[in-house]
């Protein structure tokens, strides 16, 4: 097998990474200090006559636009699949990432994404009355469809999101596998709360921290533009770490990939396991062959694996008794129920406080009385999501462990279904079928 | 000579790397020293500007003051809006020097990274899963754990608000054993809990609400109007305080600070209290939880037809806010020195509302409203005519009118009931009055009382008692208006006489209590307070209420000799008269609300 060199960084290039983590700490404060600067004066008390002009408020995006965004989308994922799965150029699938971030995410400033439509799907389900827009079904729905038949190509080049910290990734570390089993689980996680707090009409909470968004709209606050701004800063060496560790919206794709019907592949024909890709993906997304001796399942994984499954169950029934009785906590986080524990338990602040939601209220017609039975139903509202949200946790842990003990046999390198996001990096390490390729040129070196 | 080349580019493409990476680097500590600038200078808190304005307001025609103050206010907004252009312009600058230095970085590691063959990896695939495991597990256990120390601790005070409780009083309507009533005024799809019925409403189409009739049980449960059931100062309640502090706070339950003030006292309907207060600004009614003291809405009397844009003037011993409210199964009614009457649900929502004419009133409108039979009544005497009038609970509208011939009045109206049906005795000057409640027909009137009167009549004995300072006190029998018996010995001119047993109490302005044979009117025996009584005495348990104005009480057990059971103090001022339920005082001062109890 031929040996590859590697060239040695330089003391520039070090220089240069020193340089990096200066610049990252620094970044760590701007973003949250320029934040910081914004809407801090009062208007003005005008006493000469001046009429204050009316307030602009921009008209919704044109239902004209709102298609052609939907055809931006499609024809992104469409050229991106085709890219993938037919032409299998790394450089292409580069360049449509960057044009979809620019569209996306800086010129539609990230809105709308079907990353953010999850609680839209969920309100419309489960909210009164939220009547769901046909384009914020088709931006939910249609990744969804690609993912079924070709893997996650959203993530690879559609999603603003990931594209622009995919294109910060510059010395990417592998993360121990335990570590990121563990922290896959977050994900799911997150989804179900986001889904809890879109159904019970509390909030967008995937929107409300989405850390990218600022950044897009050039403005953020101080806290998201901290989180944006690590998010990035850590994307440098551990490759995008929101959608591994976080994003709700990539858990529903990683399901959906497992079961699609065509998925890239390293290699274009047979794998001749020549090892190069071993560490071409960022995202650890690479199964490599096992020793089935090695990894042969014992007596004791048997029996594991008959203890969580027995599990899952009761796993399922604590989850949904345990989340459903931290409704009280949970449904804190909902305006109403906020300011009715306030209300309740200092009367007093009625008229003490002068908190922006206090005094909105007081200058509303709803009675205290009306305010306590609203945030007495959201609560219940919780209770019941809580015994779904509680299930579907028990159900992931379950599930996750009964995982660890099942093995399957694998003799070549593989893309993960579910963590690969179909970037294309591999097949660029990928000697097969490239008579170009440095490895052919070594091999015959070696054999002349 | 490639190789040369190639060099040559990376090298400009590190050069690119670090300019970029020290533009990006000059960028972040200017943008930072800017906000630490702005930050230590707020120039909303600037020094100079403060003592400009405090000169301003002792020098208020100072042209060149305010002309300097104007040109530092426009210096301090040239900042802001420079520091906000250095912002915008900073974090473009700074978008633009790190994807430059991104570019380049990520060039120079492409550069400088080939295809090579990886080291191996020696993963151990069966330690990576028990350790997954165990890490799964774990967060597995953390999450259970998280949502269990968080059910058991996370606090709730929504439970406070006991909403189960006023659920169940929201039902009232529907329990078995009230009385049903079939109004006249609502029209079919009308909605009950709408828009405010600024007029009254026709009597036009299908008749549809019902509202519950209060029944004299009704009564003896709920202190529902001024001086309790029927307005005759007795209250069947028991196991009521006998010692309180209002230093030390002993045995007070509860105390709730009410902003708009008011000199009227609070009814009770259940489980909630109601009562207003008036300001020229705002007329408001309030509802407390009479368990907790919790606010449980306030909503204020605006938006009514024909209510004065300025309030009429009144002095501060009456205010726009001293007539008391009424309440009964439908909802609670209000009236201002404005002249405007309004209704609310028990829950808040606005019912009707109608301004009855500014009433000409020279220290403020101040009888109280009182209801009987889905009616509410207003004694409605004013310098520009008196009137007494019935209003239907259900939208307001005027069930009868009954014009009356006398100056204007303070005192408030009480009902009794006279050979199975009930009466409403009015007293005014000159006129101790009786009407039917049924159409405002006056069934007699005597003439028997003069000067500014302020004390409401009392019943009891079978008489109808009437009293008033400079002028006299009478006991009138309610058959035929004949006068029983007159004493002039001690007069009452705010608080109101009340009868228990036999006996007739009166409190006075000069802080005697005393008490007469109701019967005849012989004085029985007198009782020196320490302060003035304009607050009128209850009885409870059979013995005596009374507060001066200095917020002292006088529990006193009546009869032959006044027998002094405790004279707590609340140490606030009170004008107001206390109102009872479940064991509990309630008594309203200038700025409070209490709940007094055994604890």
């Amino acid at each position: 097998m031929p040996e590859i060199i590697k060239t040695a960084g330089d003391s520039i290039r070090k220089n240069i990474f020193l340089l990096t983590g200066i610049l990252l700490l620094l970044l760590f404060i701007v973003p949250g200090s320029a934040s910081a600067q914004q809407q801090r004066f009062p208007m003005p008390e005008f006493q000469t006559g001046y009429e204050l002009p009316d307030t602009d408020r921009p008209e919704p995006r044109a239902p004209g636009m709102e298609i052609f965004d939907l055809a931006v989308l499609v024809l992104v994922l469409a050229f991106t699949t085709w890219l993938v799965l037919k032409r299998r150029s790394r450089k292409l699938v580069f360049w449509t990432s960057v044009f979809a971030l620019l569209y996306f995410g800086f010129y539609r400033n990230g809105c709308i994404c079907p990353i953010g439509g999850v609680q839209n799907v969920s309100l419309a389900l489960f909210g009164d009355g939220y009547i769901l827009s046909l384009t914020v079904l088709a931006f939910f729905v249609i990744p969804l469809f690609v993912t079924l038949f070709a893997g996650r190509i959203f993530c690879a080049s559609a999603c603003p999101l990931g594209v622009i910290q995919d294109l910060v990734i510059i010395k990417p570390v592998k993360l121990p596998q335990w570590l990121q089993r563990t922290l896959g689980l977050i994900p799911f996680i997150f989804l179900g709360f986001a889904v809890l707090y879109a159904a019970t009409g509390t909030t967008f909470i995937i929107c409300r921290y989405d850390p990218f968004v600022g950044i897009f709209r050039m403005g953020a606050s101080f806290s998201m533009a901290i989180l944006g701004v690590s998010f990035l800063a850590a994307g440098i060496f551990v490759a995008r770490p929101y959608c591994r560790f976080l994003c709700p919206y990539g858990a529903i794709l990683r399901v959906f990939s497992i079961f699609s019907s065509r998925h890239m592949s390293i290699t274009p024909e047979e794998c001749i396991n020549c090892k190069l890709c071993e560490d071409s993906c960022p995202f650890d997304a690479i199964d490599y062959p096992n020793d089935e001796k090695k990894n042969r399942a014992t007596k004791a994984d048997y029996r594991r694996f008959v203890f969580y499954s027995a599990a899952i169950p009761v796993l399922i029934i604590a989850g949904a008794l345990a989340v459903s009785g931290s409704y009280k906590l949970l449904s804190k986080v909902h305006p109403d129920v906020y300011l009715a524990n306030l209300l309740v338990e200092d009367p007093g602040m009625m008229y003490e406080s002068d908190m922006t939601e206090i005094e909105t209220f007081m200058a509303s017609d709803r009675t205290l009385e009306m305010l306590v039975a609203d945030a007495t139903e959201v609560q219940s509202r919780f209770r019941r999501g809580g015994y779904y949200l509680g299930g579907f946790l028990g159900l992931l842990i379950g599930l996750s462990l009964t995982q660890q003990v099942t093995f399957r046999k694998r003799t070549i390198y593989e893309v993960n279904r579910g963590s690969c996001y179909s970037c294309g990096r591999c097949m660029e390490y990928c000697p097969v079928g490239k008579p170009d390729h440095p490895y052919h040129k070594e091999d015959n070196n070696n054999h002349s | 000579m490639l190789m040369d080349k190639s060099d040559n580019i990376l090298n400009r493409a590190r050069f690119i790397a670090v300019i970029s990476g020290v533009f990006t680097a000059l960028v972040s500590i200017l943008l930072i020293f800017n906000y630490v600038q702005i930050s230590l200078y707020d120039p909303l808190d600037s020094q100079v500007m403060k003592q400009m304005v405090a000169r301003l307001s002792s020098e208020p025609g100072n042209e060149e003051l305010i002309r300097e103050i104007r040109q530092m206010d426009l210096l301090a907004r040239r900042a802001y809006f420079n520091s906000l252009w250095q912002l915008r312009t900073g974090a473009a600058l700074l978008l633009a020097g790190a994807i430059t230095l991104i570019v380049s970085l990520r060039f120079i590691h492409r550069q400088d990274t080939h295809i090579e063959k990886p080291e191996g990896n020696n993963i151990n695939e069966k330690q990576v899963r028990i350790r997954s495991q165990k890490w799964i597990a774990a967060t597995g256990m953390i999450i259970i754990l998280l949502a269990v120390l968080s059910a058991l601790f996370s606090s709730n005070h929504l439970r406070q608000f006991d909403t189960e409780r006023l659920a169940d009083t929201a039902s009232v309507d529907e329990e078995d054993g009230i009385e049903k009533l079939q109004i006249s005024s609502r029209v079919a799809g009308d909605d009950p809990v709408g828009e405010p019925a600024d007029e009254p409403e026709e009597e036009t189409g299908e008749v549809v609400e019902t509202i519950s009739r209060i029944t004299m049980a009704d009564l003896n449960e709920n202190h529902n109007s001024l001086r309790g059931p029927l307005g005759h100062g007795i209250t069947p309640h028991s196991n009521l305080p006998l010692n309180w502090d209002g230093e030390t706070g002993e045995n007070i339950l509860w105390k709730t600070e009410i902003e708009v003030h008011g000199y009227n006292s609070p009814v009770i309907w259940e489980d909630r209290m109601f009562f207003s207060g008036a300001n020229d600004q705002r007329r408001v009614v309030y509802c407390l939880d009479r368990h907790s003291g919790v606010l449980l809405w306030e909503r204020e009397a605006t938006d009514i037809t024909g209510s004065p844009s300025v309030p009429p003037e009144t002095t501060d011993d009456t205010g726009l806010a001293a007539p008391s409210l009424t309440t009964d199964p439908y909802g609670v009614y209000a009236i201002f020195g404005t002249g405007d009457i309004i209704a609310f649900s028990h829950h808040g929502e606005r019912l009707w509302a109608r301004n009855l004419g500014v009433p000409e009133n020279h220290y403020g409108h101040s009888s109280s409203l009182i209801t009987w039979d889905g009616k509410v009544f207003v004694q409605y005497d004013t310098a520009a005519g008196s009137r007494l009038l019935a209003l239907d609970v259900a939208d307001g509208s005027t069930v009868w009118e009954t014009p009356r011939d006398n100056d204007i009045s303070w005192a408030s109206p009480i009902l009794i009931e006279q050979d199975g049906s009930m009466r409403l005795i009015v007293l005014s000057n000159p006129n101790l009055d009786a009407y039917d409640i049924d159409n405002g027909e006056q069934l007699w009137s005597v003439d028997c009382m003069s000067g500014e009167v302020g004390p409401s009549p009392a019943y009891g004995g079978g008489l109808v008692y009437a009293a008033n300072e400079y002028a006299t006190m009478v006991a009138v029998d309610p058959s035929d208006g004949s006068i029983v018996w007159e004493d002039r010995y001690y007069l009452p001119e705010v608080s109101s006489p009340v009868y228990h047993d036999g006996y007739l109490y009166i409190a006075t302005t000069y802080a005697v209590l005393a008490c007469f044979d109701a019967q005849t009117g012989d004085f029985i025996w007198e009782f020196d307070g320490e302060d003035r009584f304009y607050s009128s005495p209850v009885i409870a348990e059979g013995r005596i209420y009374a507060f001066d104005t200095s917020g002292r009480a006088y529990i006193i057990e009546p009869g032959d000799e006044p027998v002094l059971v405790s004279s707590p103090d609340l140490g606030d001022p009170i004008y107001s008269t206390p109102v009872f339920a479940d064991g509990k005082l309630y008594i309203r001062s200038n700025t409070h609300v209490y709940c007094i109890g055994d604890n």
